[in-house]
């Protein structure tokens, strides 16, 4: 494992039912790196986002995070599972973007970004209001505050569920295919906040089937197909000149798609 | 069968309502008591504490295999023979409260389990304990799915409460047998009764309606 790796990621697999979706992958990743992963559907690449926050356990491998290996403790040679309250608390570190957005059916906006703060991080409710309203500020929502999920679009849903993310203070976030549920007019204003966060110097991992914008904001391409990477390049090398055969017909493929009308997910 | 005998039913009314009271104490004690056992047996039904696990499902299991009155029996009989003797009013008040606790276990398990995985994971991502999510995330939304089936059962403990009478708490059924063991009017009195539970039992799905309204 290199020393400075923010996050380390080792034989990483998840078998169900037999069938390995994700397959020993390595992943190392700097701080302020920009990892963005593309590739076919059912290629392992969201149940690799998972997997490291053990949303999902894996099968096995490891991920270290900030130097935290987020299964447990190696004690003696041998690793010493966490309890699940163990996991919860480790999970904190790393901020998680859904496709569907999932935001807390029952709370406003503000209180959807209030509630970890509040009772994840134990601040006062009035400190996690105001640590809440300054980042629906940044994402450009502080207007709806108010509203339930179910008054706000898409777009705007996807803004409050980063922006609960980043209530947090991750080191780290991924980003599951955030544009996938959208509207295409809808798009652009979840990827100009993500394209923020690139700038602030944040981490991030990004599950992404928007091309041009894997090659504008990515400072690492991670193609991948059948649960294993297999290939990694700047997103300058990657799209004009991939190694792989499999990339390369990847790249014909939704280049093809992209001429068309969007299609679903 | 003779002419009706509306005077009887002149008289019975107060002494019903008197019942009726009665009726709707230890109802509405048992199903606050019912609602803190269900709730926490709900939550516990979904826990990682696998021993306090097998114990609620022990205990919903023995509410769901036996009758109402053998659990009545049993609070009102057996248990002043190992010790426990607690007054007959609040016996029946513990006797009905733990048979609703069994059942709205299982309302409030179904209920926390219906919200999508999705809300789950969310709660999980922000690094919320199993516990915080069950509280904070799912218990909240289940709560407008789980009030009418919570209603019925409130609907099923007045109704059930008649069976207090064989224990001999003068609630409303028991007070009308009293009467008719006075005044040998069956017919009427029996009526009348039925006529007392339908009201009670329609305010109370009102209110019940009222407050699924408020919480859409």
């Amino acid at each position: 494992m290199t020393a400075m790796a923010l996050l380390h990621v080792h034989r990483l697999s998840k078998i169900y039912g037999g069938v390995p979706v994700l397959d020993r992958v390595d992943m190392d990743v700097m701080r302020g790196e920009i990892v963005m992963i593309v590739g076919p559907s059912g290629a392992g690449k969201s149940t690799m986002l998972r997997c490291m926050n053990r949303v999902e356990d894996p099968t096995e491998g490891e991920v270290v995070v900030d130097g935290v290996n987020m299964a447990g403790e190696v004690l003696n040679g041998t690793l010493v599972a966490d309890t699940s309250t163990q996991t919860a608390a480790k999970r904190r570190k790393i901020g998680m973007v859904f496709q569907r957005f999932n935001l807390f059916a029952h709370l406003t906006a503000l209180d959807n970004v209030a509630i970890g703060p509040h009772r994840v991080l134990h601040k006062s409710l009035q400190e996690s209001r105001e640590i809440a309203i300054q980042l629906l500020d940044q994402v450009r929502l502080k207007a709806h505050a108010g509203k339930r999920p179910s008054q706000l679009s898409g777009g705007q849903q996807q803004r409050v569920a980063i922006a609960r993310a980043l209530a947090m203070q991750p080191v780290l976030m991924l980003f599951d295919e955030p544009t996938s549920a959208l509207d295409p007019e809808l798009v652009g204003e979840v990827l100009e906040v993500i394209r923020n966060l690139a700038r602030d110097g944040m981490t991030m991992l990004v599950v992404t089937h928007e091309m041009q914008f894997a090659r504008e904001v990515g400072t690492r391409i991670v193609f991948m197909d059948g649960g294993r990477i297999v290939e990694e390049a700047t997103p300058q090398v990657f799209f004009t000149n991939p190694k792989h055969e499999r990339s390369r017909e990847f790249l014909r493929r939704v280049s093809r798609v992209d001429a068309e009308p969007r299609g679903a997910g | 069968m003779g002419a009706i005998d509306w005077g009887v039913m002149w008289y019975a009314i107060p002494y019903m309502l008197k019942g009726a009271l009665v009726t709707l104490q230890i109802s509405a004690l048992a199903m606050v008591l019912g609602s803190i056992v269900g709730i926490i047996c709900g939550f516990l039904l979904l826990s990682e504490l696998t021993p306090l696990k097998w114990l609620v499902r022990a205990y919903v299991y023995f509410v769901r295999g036996t009758p109402a009155l053998v659990q009545i029996f049993l609070v009102y009989f057996a248990l002043p023979v190992i010790g426990i003797d607690i007054p007959a009013f609040w016996g029946a008040v513990v006797a009905l409260g733990f048979n609703a606790g069994g059942f709205i276990a299982e309302i409030v398990r179904a209920g926390l389990q219906s919200i999508d995985m999705g809300q789950t994971e969310a709660a999980k991502a922000i690094g919320m304990t199993h516990r915080q999510t069950l509280q904070y995330i799912l218990f909240p939304q289940s709560l407008r799915r789980i009030t009418p089936p919570l209603t019925n059962e409130l609907i099923t403990l007045v109704k059930g409460s008649s069976l207090l009478s064989a224990i001999s708490i003068y609630e409303l059924t028991r007070s009308t047998q009293l009467i008719i063991s006075q005044k040998f009017t069956p017919f009427e009195l029996y009526a009348l009764l039925a006529v007392f539970y339908l009201i009670i039992i329609s305010v109370l799905s009102k209110i019940s309606e009222y407050i699924e309204a408020r919480l859409a």
